[in-house]
Order: C-alpha cells, then structure tokens, then sequence
C-alpha cells in the first residue's frame, strides 16, 4: 500500500479504484411527485479501466455521470443520499509525468492520504490514498478536481463549446484554471509580480491588461501568452487535429462535428486526469467520424492510462470500448460484468432483451424481439424490481421486493430473483418456465 | 425475379411493376451573399439520382448526413419541386419505356411529337408537373413520416385531430365516423382509444412515431417515406417500431423508401439499397450483394466504420478526412478525397493540392492569388518565390497520395507563380456489376473475385 515508495516498483500494489459509487440517490421533485432518477447505484470504476454505463433514454445515466462533478441543478434535483469516493492522483515524482515503473507508465500516482500519510486509517478506508467525497467536498475544493481531475466529454460539442470564443480561450481556461505555476514555469516568469500571476489565472480586469500590454511588462506577458499557446497546440495535436495552430484561432462554427468533438476532448484531456465521464460523445456524429473518435479515445486511454466512464445507449459501441459494462434501468443498475460476460452470457432478462432487439443480419424481417411496454414511471416507486411488469419471467416475489445486486459469478452482478432467492419466498422465478 | 429474394416481404414484388421512378433528379440550392442577395453558387444537395421502387418493395437509402438523402425524400414526396429531372409516379410500363426513350434523347434532337409526348406524360405523372386529380390522388398515395415525431406533430392539437386530419382534408370521413376511423388506425399501430384525446407531449418518442405512422397510413397510401424513423429511439423501442412497420406492410402491400444511417437498421428491412455520397447515387443493389459484395470503396468505408453487434472481433476502421462541399463537388469521382484505394483516373484536381497542403506548415501561408483556367489546371501566385517552390517541391513528396501524383500532368515554377496541371477526368458513371447492381466507381473488382 506504500505509495511512490523505493520498494514499491518491485511489490506487485493492489489495484484501488479510482472512484467508488455507493448507494446513489438523486431525486427530482416534480408536481407530481418525486421522481427518483437515481435510486440506489453501487458501482467502482478499477484504475485504468473503461467502465460503460448504459441503458435506454431516461434511465439515469446521464444524471449519474453528471453526479460526479455535481453538475445536476439542485433545485430541483435533490441529493437524496450515497458517496461518491473519489481518489485523486498526482505526477509522479519519479519521472516528472514522462511515465516509469513507479507509476505503471502512467505519470500519475495516488495521491497519499493526508491524516494517514500512506499507512491507511479510518478515513482513507485503508487504502492509504487520499479519498474525497465528491458530494460533500467544498465548492472552491471541488473546482480543484472538476476539469483537473476528473473531466467530462459532452453529447453535443456544437452545444457544448461557448459558439462566441474562438477555440484558444476555451482550451486556454483550463491551463490559467489549474495549470498556472505550470504555465509562469513554461515561460521562465518564476519571479513574476503580481499582475502577471493574476493574468495567469486569467483574472485580470481590463485596466489591467492595459497595463500589462505597457512595454516594461509587455515583453513577460507575451512570453506568457506564447507560453499558453504551446500548451494549447500540444493538447489539440494530440487529439490529431492537423494544424493545430491554425485551429486555435478559428470559432467553433467554423469546424466540423468530428473537429468540434477533438477539440472537446483535446480540452478534457489537457490536465492529464485520472477520470474522464463521456456522455455520448460519438451519438450526435457520423457513422464514419464515430469510428475515428471511438478509437481516438481508446487510443488515448491506453496512452495515459486514464479511468474513463463511458456513457451510451448503443450496446454495440460500447462493446468495442468498454472492458466493463453496468446496464442501468430506470434508476437502478440490473447487471454489472466484464464485456465478455454481458455478451456472452448476459443474466437479466433486461440485459438480454436490449441485446435481442439489435437488428442483426440473422433475425428474419418482423420478428425483432421486442421488450413489451413502456420503461415505468419513476415517481415514488413501489419496493419492487423495477423491470417487472415487462419481464417475461416475473414471478410475485418480484412484485413484493426490491432485488439487490449480487454476486452469480466471479466479477459479475446481477440484481434478479431468478439468481438469488428472494426474502421469504419459496418460488422464485426461473428462465426455464416464463410465468406469463 | 432476378436480384436478392429478401426475407420478408419480397416475394410478392414484381419485377417490372415500378410504382416510382426517379430520373436524373437534381436539387440545388442557391447561395447567396451581400445585402442584394446576389446568387454566388449553387449547393447540389442532389445531383442526378435515378432509380426505381417497385411496388411493395423497401428500398433503403443510405449515406453520411449532408449527402441528400433527406432532400431527395423531401423530392420524391412533392415537399419540394427538383431543379431539374423528376419523379414520376405509377407509370405503366409501356409508358415508362416510352418515357426512358424520350429522356435518352439530348433535348436538342427531340421532334415536335416528341416533345408533346413528354409533355403528356409529364402532366399525368411527373409529381413536380402535376395537377388537379392526378396531384390530389399523389398526394393521397404518399406519405411521410419524419425523423423528428417532437417536431412533426401539432403540440397543440389532439391525437384525434393529428391523425382524423388526412381524413378530413381529403373528406372521407366527419363525425362519429371519423372517430372510429381514427380509432381503428389507432389499434393498427397499438395504441388504442384511450389515447384519443391526448396531446402529443403526454406520449413518449415511440408511441408519438406510432401516432406519425398511424397518421401517416390514414388515407390508404400506397408509399411511405420514412425519413430515419427511428434515429430518436432506443434500440428496444426501434425494434418495436421495425416490426409494426413489416406487418404493415405485410398487410397493406406498402411500398417503403427508408431513409436512415443506421446500416444494421437497413439489412434487416430494405431489399434494395441505394448509397448516396454528396449527392449522387455511389452504389444501388440488392441488400446481401451490398453487404457482402460491394463494389465501391465508400460502401465499404461505411461497412467498416459501423460497430456491428454480431461480430466478435474488433475492427472498426475509420474514414480519413470529412464529407466536401456539395456547393464545390470534386471532380470525377466525388470519393476520390477520402479513397483510400485512389488510382490516377479518379479525377484529381487544382482543389486537391490545397485540400491535402494546408495542414503541412509553411506551404499556403504566403499564397497571393489563384487563377484557374478549369478544376484541372491553375496559376497559383504566391509572395515571393520561396513560397512557389516549396509547393512544387511539396508536390513531389509523399505529402500528397501516389495516385494524385500520377495524375499530375505538369508542375511549373515561373517566378513567384506555379502552374498545376491535371489529367482531365469525365464524371463518373454507374456501371452495372452483377443483376441490379450497380456501382460508380473506376475500379471494376467483379474480374479479382472468384465467383460463387
């Protein structure tokens, strides 16, 4: 558990998630009622892992993402409950970031527990890492992570990129955000006055940047500039967007869906964080541009080692990303396993409806298999499995209770009845005789 | 019958009993600029696209967005007039050769007789020409159902007045009549009568697509266009959508243009493809020779880059570059700047050189002017002499592909000025590959493949 420690190269660590979600909850309070978007999501996502999220429209999958960097409105959403442990990593010390034995060629190391340092306490939950609660932490300490540590790709880059600033100043935030003693580094200002750190952090009024633009400062504040823009051409050169120079000084109408895309990413990526959520980052492109960000992202991942949360609708896409995937249904999560395993051998009857309904060369024309009805309303659901109602095999136990996920086999959860005995009941439901 | 026997409803389709026919049709949209609204170009969203849907048959039509697939849908369902060439609707067949006949000829050789043959047949056939009944019973024969069901429905009209309207303009039914009219539509597409007096935000997106189709089917008609009915919905909910559209057909005898992007969406319905590329028709076939045997690199550039459930292993390939300007479409083969099986006969141009060097550093920075004398050959005049030579020795790297190379016919550095020089390249053809298929590419692959 020692971290970056002389003995830790040759000791084989064990591998902490880099965030654990425990019993979610988030509620939205409507005129008719709460509605419980999230209720109860457990889920880790490994170090270095692609973990998907998927599931049908309206499942809360988006809201769950969104949780993390607290990015739900409240009101009217409200925080009904549940953690959202969070380890935050730093460059490793031993290579300055370039990528060693230490840090498992990623550049980052965990960062150490503070009450601990690194032995492992109550509040680090012996894992020896520094653990913060994303729900709970201060706003000021959350703007630290948010976009640092843990970044987010948007469904939609023509709405999610500021239409009236041209791509410099919106990949340009991020460096004057949390990169500032970086960027005066770069420019060899180690010794720069105070106007000039403001200008760092990009909060200095107009009046100021008149001055700056004087000539005794002149001449250190372009040193800066031309010090941001290095840092900028490098993030979008690695998304490969050509020209990158060129890029910066454009708008974002100006660029195409897929370069817009790049751009977002380029911009996620810049602070090298530990977690990246895609919401749907490839359902608003082409067939073809989604294949090429489909494998820039991969590409990416690999490169620096970076957890990514996935989130889709599209089991096919997940499939070639993923290396684990949670189906959600309405609120809850019904099955978590390798990609392997949920395609292979998927438990839940949802899991195995959503699969079934993919148009594939062997279904012959007009028998898709559909899942019968509607996803059900989330307003104070009753204490029962979520999916019944439309499953083919519901038996009353399902009706009555709540199932919960558990283990069927190794690295691989589901919540169904069929798999585990329900509380009090002597039938339980089973694939081999559909009650209805 | 000749072609791919589909799964489904296929077997019922007749070869020659052609219930729509598309000729040589083209939709450009004038661009416009300055405060007079002067017309500087044209964008050809659609650029002479032919072909036919039979009766009963699903023919899928499928492209990149921006590559006219929804225009061309706009067009063959009379929501716009085509700039030139048309669609002509339920044609018998002795008319529809007389029709291919006169249209072969150039306008310029066509007799007086000709002339007021065509201009019959167009009356009482060609959708853009026609009027009165022949329009009224068009009208009543195809119908659309949109993309968007949010969009396309009245927010502010009922269920019972959304789908009682077709009814209602064309005056078959009022009244008590008409409710139960729009009831029994209402069951057809399983909703029921419970769902009358709703509005269209109380649905959700597939049961709002099942009122646009029960709206859609109102009036009895013999073609739908279905512009990508279910892109908005999840893939549970598409496969209901699927289904309820292949027993309709099945009942109805309906004939489908489907629209769409989705490629495993369109093997499992259409029995004929047409792929579309910046306007034009790049490949037309029947579903399984389109799947497992095209014939044009951009069919298998789409194949390729669709993640597919039902294969195992990974390998997804990606298109380089981005759809070009359908206002400024590449010559010869409009593939032939992301082709990545390019040969010298492909129709590479002046636009070319800039497209492939504006990203290499130091290369157009200090470009003055360009004067073309055709999309083959130009006078690129650059600053200062530097500028000129580092593009003609830029044109001689590996910084352009081989095959443009090839086609390089002449490079000359005069002063600050360089001349650039194409073979010239005829547009190219669809040419027939196999039974009903046809391809528009160079490259012929039918002779390399062993036949089974």
């Amino acid at each position: 558990m020692s971290l970056a420690g002389a003995d830790s190269a040759t000791q084989p660590t064990e591998r902490v998630a880099v965030a654990s979600v425990e019993d979610l909850r988030v509620h939205f309070r409507s005129k008719a009622g709460t509605v419980h978007a999230v209720d109860g999501v457990s889920f880790d996502i490994a170090d270095g892992e692609t973990l998907g999220l998927v599931g049908e429209t309206g499942c809360g999958k988006s809201v769950t993402a969104r949780s993390f960097l607290r990015l739900v409105p409240m009101p009217p959403g409200i925080q009904a409950g549940g953690s959202i442990m969070f380890r935050p990593h730093r460059s490793c010390s031993a290579c300055r970031g370039e990528g060693c034995e230490v840090c498992r060629h990623s550049g980052r190391v965990p960062e150490a527990c503070q009450a601990c340092s690194g032995t492992g306490c109550e509040k680090c939950e012996q894992t020896g890492q520094h653990t913060v609660d994303l729900l709970t932490l201060s706003e000021k300490q959350l703007q630290d992570i948010r976009g640092n540590r843990i970044a987010m790709i948007f469904q939609d880059p023509g709405k999610a990129l500021n239409p009236a600033l041209p791509i410099r100043d919106q990949v340009a935030e991020v460096f004057y955000q949390h990169r500032t003693h970086d960027l005066l580094a770069d420019a060899g200002l180690d010794d720069a006055g105070p106007l000039l750190i403001r200008r760092a952090t990009l909060k200095t009024r107009r009046f100021e940047d008149a001055i700056l633009a004087l000539p005794p400062l002149r001449a250190r504040r372009n040193k800066l500039m031309a010090a941001v823009d290095t840092r900028i051409a490098d993030a979008l050169a690695e998304t490969q967007i050509p020209n990158p120079r060129k890029v910066m000084d454009r708008y974002p109408h100006e660029l195409s869906g897929g370069m817009r895309q790049r751009v977002m990413i380029a911009q996620a990526l810049a602070c090298d964080p530990d977690l990246l959520i895609a919401d749907e980052p490839t359902t608003a492109l082409d067939v073809t541009v989604q294949a090429r960000i489909l494998e820039l992202v991969r590409e990416l991942q690999q490169r620096h080692k970076t957890s990514v949360l996935y989130i889709s609708h599209d089991l096919s896409l997940v499939r070639e990303v993923c290396d684990r995937i949670a189906v959600m249904y309405a609120g809850r999560i019904v099955e978590v396993a390798a990609t392997e395993s949920i395609f292979d051998d998927p438990r839940h009857p949802y899991t195995q409806g959503l699969l079934a309904a993919i148009p594939a060369a062997t279904h012959e024309r007009g028998a898709l298999v559909a899942i019968a009805g509607n996803v059900p309303e989330l307003i104070d659901p009753p204490p029962a499995c979520r999916f019944a109602g439309r499953c083919d095999y519901e038996a009353s136990a399902c009706r009555e209770n709540d199932p919960t996920l558990a283990q069927v086999a190794p690295a691989h959860d589901v919540a169904c009845f069929i798999h585990h005995p329900a509380p009090g009941e002597e039938r339980n439901p089973s694939f081999d005789r559909p009650l209805r | 019958m000749t072609g791919a026997v589909g799964l489904g409803t296929s077997a019922l389709v007749q070869d020659d009993d052609i219930l729509l026919a598309v000729r040589d049709l083209k939709k450009h949209f004038p661009v416009k600029e300055g405060a007079l609204q002067q017309v500087v170009g044209q964008v050809k969203a659609v650029d002479g696209v032919s072909f036919d849907l039979r009766r009963g048959e699903t023919v899928g039509l499928v492209g990149e967005s921006g590559c006219g697939k929804t225009t061309l849908g706009r067009c063959v369902s009379g929501l716009t007039d085509p700039t030139f060439g048309g669609v002509y609707f339920s044609l018998p067949t002795d008319k529809r050769r007389q029709l291919d006949e006169l249209l072969a000829l150039p306008a310029g050789l066509r007799t007086e007789s000709d002339q007021a043959n065509l201009a019959r047949l167009e009356e009482s056939h060609r959708v853009d020409v026609m009027k009165g009944d022949a329009w009224r019973r068009y009208r009543r024969n195809c119908q659309v159902v949109f993309q968007e069901s949010f969009a396309s429905l009245n927010p502010r009209q009922l269920i019972k007045d959304i789908v009682g309207r077709p009814l209602r303009v064309h005056k078959e039914a009022s009244g008590s009549d008409l409710t139960e009219k729009v009831v029994e539509l209402l069951e057809q597409v399983g909703l029921g009568r419970q769902h009358l007096y709703r509005y269209p935000h109380q649905f959700s997106g597939g049961q709002r697509q099942r009122i646009s189709i029960a709206r859609a089917l109102a009036l009895d008609p013999e073609l739908v266009v279905l512009d990508e009915p279910t892109s908005a919905l999840d893939v549970s909910v598409q496969a209901q959508i699927l289904n309820l559209l292949h027993e309709l057909q099945t009942e109805r005898g309906l004939t489908y243009l489907f629209i769409t992007h989705d490629l495993s969406v369109v093997r499992h319905m259409a029995d004929r493809i047409v792929v579309m590329y910046v306007g034009k028709v790049a490949e037309k076939g029947p579903t399984d020779v389109i799947f497992n045997r095209p014939e044009h690199p951009y069919t298998d550039a789409l194949l390729a880059s669709s993640p597919e459930f039902d294969r195992s292993t990974v390998s997804m390939q990606a298109l380089e570059g981005s759809i070009p300007d359908p206002a400024r479409p590449p010559q010869g083969c409009r593939f032939h700047t992301r082709c990545p099986v390019a040969t010298p006969a492909c129709g590479w141009e002046v636009d070319d050189v800039v497209l492939w060097l504006e990203d290499v550093e130091g290369t157009f920075e200090d470009l003055h002017s360009v004067s073309r004398n055709d999309a083959f050959d130009a006078w690129l005049t650059f600053d200062d002499q530097g500028g000129a030579q580092r593009l003609a020795a830029a044109l001689r790297t590996d910084a352009i592909p081989a095959a443009m190379q090839a086609a390089l016919e002449e490079v000359t550095v005069d002063e600050a000025r360089v001349r650039i020089r194409f073979a010239e390249v005829d547009e190219v053809q669809l040419t027939a590959r196999g039974p009903n298929h046809q391809a528009a590419c160079v490259l012929d692959r039918s002779g390399s493949r062993p036949q089974n």
